[in-house]
This record gives structure tokens, sequence and C-alpha cells, in this order.
């Protein structure tokens, strides 16, 4: 089976938001929430500034917090390691939520907890997920992490830096940043200067 | 009327509150239908005349605690609560909840109708009051991503929740209690004490969240603690006192964690 994963070539990313709003149409999500954000980080001082667009999203985790700590089951991870959300069995408890380090999941209005799937639905008829199709820049890629031939994992042996977001967690995401900009890699969140 | 929901795409948008004053009052409620259901089975246990009634204020406590958790989900009206009952999920603390809830409210009733054999009911019942105590503290410290829920919880929730149902048997003339709520008050107080100081030398991540515990509500919590460490001293001449204020500070304290915590963004 595949691993899937993805890639985010920060040096290639202009923070256009293209892939927020694909995936908002593509998964119908709500108003309010999203399964898919741009943070915005600007860093160092002047002269030297820079500014970071760092797309963020579900990381799906190899080894996910939201999952252990649902009580019904509704929360696992398919064949493919795509972490996913069963809505049937969902009793929208929120403790996924509370367990997610990246605050990638939210509740769906219509009673359960919903997040970013790779777009399971396009995967199971051999489309990339949408962030990735539209993105104008081309600095998505996604694929099998386990195949080296795959576009993901060429990525990720041609990148000058390869980073994963609170790798202190120990969640060892699937989702990976490359060639972000600062020389200290991504600007760390919550953090205090 | 409000008005539309802007959507944006910039910042973090899922960053918003996902527990809310039901949760909270779900907090309180657990501790008190668990330690009443603990107090039950004791009785039951060790008592020659066993009071059904206490059996039945613990199994309306429950209930409503199970109301609430009904009432405060999303899926309320989706009935999915059944597969609480449909899984075996033991890495997950709201599951053993949910068992031992249900469980105490069955044992409750069997001991409040005096059906069966009270010594068994009442040791099964001390096995589910006494998970139903423990499963808030696991449920939060599971959540190593929020600086505020540490390990520790899983101590201060079960001695604070049994301060909290005990403090208020006191004020219902269980003086037996006093010595125990007086001990409750002071482990309470100790691991409040512990807790913060934890904080304060830990990483980045803990001095971040004990700062944000201070600026949200740091006077209510040591408010909190000061009330707890008073119990000893007020529980031999004045114990109706000395109940109300255990109660009173476990709960404020019981609350403000569970609220700051959730409230807090998850640091790295």
């Amino acid at each position: 089976m595949p691993r899937f994963g993805m890639a985010i070539d920060l040096s290639a990313c202009v923070g256009c938001a293209a892939c927020a709003v694909a995936c908002k149409l593509e998964n119908e999500v709500p108003p309010g929430v999203g399964r898919l954000w741009i943070r915005l980080e600007e860093y160092g001082t002047f002269p030297n500034l820079g500014m970071e667009y760092r797309p963020e999203q579900c990381l799906q985790c190899d080894d996910p917090p939201c999952v252990p700590v649902c009580p019904t089951g509704a929360s696992h991870v398919n064949d493919d390691g795509v972490v996913l959300v069963d809505a049937e069995t969902c009793i929208a408890c929120g403790a996924c939520i509370a367990a997610c380090p990246y605050d990638a999941r939210y509740f769906d209005p219509r009673g359960f907890v919903s997040k970013c799937t790779f777009c399971e639905h396009r995967l199971a008829v051999g489309r990339v997920p949408a962030c990735v199709e539209t993105c104008p820049t081309v600095a998505r890629t996604f694929g099998d992490l386990d195949d080296p031939g795959s576009d993901v994992s060429r990525a990720i042996r041609a990148a000058r830096r390869v980073d994963v977001l609170k790798p202190e967690q120990g969640t060892h995401p699937k989702l990976v940043y490359l060639n972000a900009p600062a020389s200290f890699g991504l600007h760390k969140e919550g953090v205090l200067p | 009327m409000t008005g539309p929901v802007i959507t944006t795409f910039y910042g973090v948008t899922n960053d918003v509150p996902f527990w809310h004053w039901t949760t909270l009052l779900h907090f309180c409620l657990v501790a008190l239908a668990g330690g009443a259901a603990l107090l039950t089975a004791m009785r039951a246990m060790t008592w020659a005349s066993f009071p059904r009634r206490l059996a039945t204020i613990t199994v309306v406590l429950v209930a409503l605690d199970l109301v609430v958790l009904w009432a405060e989900s999303e899926a309320r009206f989706r009935l999915t609560h059944v597969y609480l009952f449909l899984s075996f999920r033991p890495a997950s603390a709201i599951w053993w909840g949910a068992w031992a809830l249900a469980g105490s409210a069955l044992l409750g009733v069997l001991l409040a109708a005096g059906w069966g054999p009270r010594r068994l009911w009442g040791g099964l019942l001390a096995v589910t009051a006494t998970v139903a105590l423990l499963y808030p503290g696991l449920a939060l410290a599971s959540n190593a991503a929020r600086p505020l829920w540490t390990p520790l919880l899983l101590a201060f929730m079960p001695v604070t929740g049994l301060l909290v149902a005990w403090g208020v048997a006191l004020v219902f003339r269980q003086t037996d209690l006093r010595p125990v709520v007086a001990g409750l008050g002071l482990a309470g107080a100790g691991l409040g004490g512990l807790y913060l100081i934890g904080l304060a030398f830990g990483g980045d991540a803990s001095r971040a969240g004990l700062a944000e515990l201070w600026r949200q509500g740091g006077p209510a919590f040591v408010v909190a603690l000061a009330a707890m460490l008073l119990t000893p001293a007020l529980v031999r001449r004045w114990p109706l006192a000395a109940g109300l204020l255990a109660a009173a500070g476990a709960v404020l304290a019981r609350t403000l964690l569970v609220h700051i915590g959730a409230f807090m963004p998850p640091l790295a």
C-alpha cells in the first residue's frame, strides 16, 4: 500500500491562498473554519526582513495523537496512511481537537469533527488533492513517500532544507516543508522571542 | 441577528474554543457524581444499615452528568453516542469515562432499589466510581501539546474531584468525612502548588502556559488553592463552612485549568 505524503516548497509559495480556496470548494468546507489556511510570519530586523508564507493543514502524522484519544474509533488511519474521521460514528466530543498540536480539526455544523483528508475521494480515482492540482507555482508535490520515484520523494531529495512543524511533538508528519526562506528554518509559532 | 460569517484563508482559522461552558459544568458534575458514587460504594460495603437515599442521589447526579454530556454534544440528535458502547478503545479516556458513568448509574439503581448482593454491587461501584474520578485528569493529561494540561493533573483532578463531592457531603452532615476532607484539602493545595512550580521550571511552552494562566485567572487560582489549604484549619469547628470552602476551591481550580487550558492555542 502507498504511504501518501505531501511537500510544500516555501521558496515557491507566494501566499495566494488558491490552495485554500480550492480546498474550500472541493470539500464544501463551512464558513468560519478551514481545512487549509495560510500563516504569514515576518522575521528578521530592518533592513534584513523576510516573509514566510506557510500553508498549513492536517499533517497526516505517522503517529497521530488525535487517533488514540477518540472514544469511538471515528478517528482512524486508512491503509494509505491518511488520517480520517468517520462522520457516522463521531460523537463530536472534541477530544481529537484538543489532542491535535496543529489546530487542524474543526467542528462541522452538521455535528461531527472534520479535517483535511488529502482529498481521499480524488485519490480513489487516481487524482491528486485539489490543493496540489490548483497551486499556480507548483509549490506542492504529492505522492507515495515509500516510492523513491514519486514526485514527493524526488522533491524532498532535491530540497536544500526539509522541515516539519513541531518535531518535538513526535508525531512524524507526512506533510513536510521544503526550502524555508529563513536560515533558522520554519518560524515557530507560540514560542516567545 | 448575526451577520454572515466571513471566510478568511489567512491566520489559523480553527484557533477557536472547542469546549464550552457545558464542558466546564461536566467537569464539576463528574466530580460530584464520581465522589458520591465512591461514598455510596464505601457505605454499601461497610455499613450495616445502608442508606438507600445516598444511592438515589448518586443515580441522580450521574444521570444529570450524562444528560449534560449528551446535550453539549454537536452530535446530540444523531445519537452517535451509542458507538461509545459498541467500540473497544482502551487508549481513550472518554471511552473509560463513558463506561464508568454508565456502570455507576446501573449499580446505583441496583443499590437504591435494594436488589441483589449489596456488598458486591458496592465493590463494583467503587471501581466504576474510581474510574469516573480518574478519567478527567487522563483526558486532559493525554494532550501533550496543551501546555497547561500536564501529567500532574492525573493526581490533581481525582483529588479535587473527591474534594468537591465530599466537601458538599460535609454540608449534608456526613461528619465522619471530616478528617478525609481535611487531608484532601491539604493534598489538593499541595498538588496545586507543585503544578505551578512544574510550569515555572518547565520549558518555554510551560512558562508561556503559566504566564497565560496568571494573566487570565492567576489570582483566582491562588484563591482556590488557599481555600483548599484552609480546610483542615476549619473542619473541626465549622465543618459546614469547611466543606463549602473546600468544594468551592476545588471547583474553581478545576474550572480554571480546563477553561484556560482549552482556550490557549497549542504551543511548540
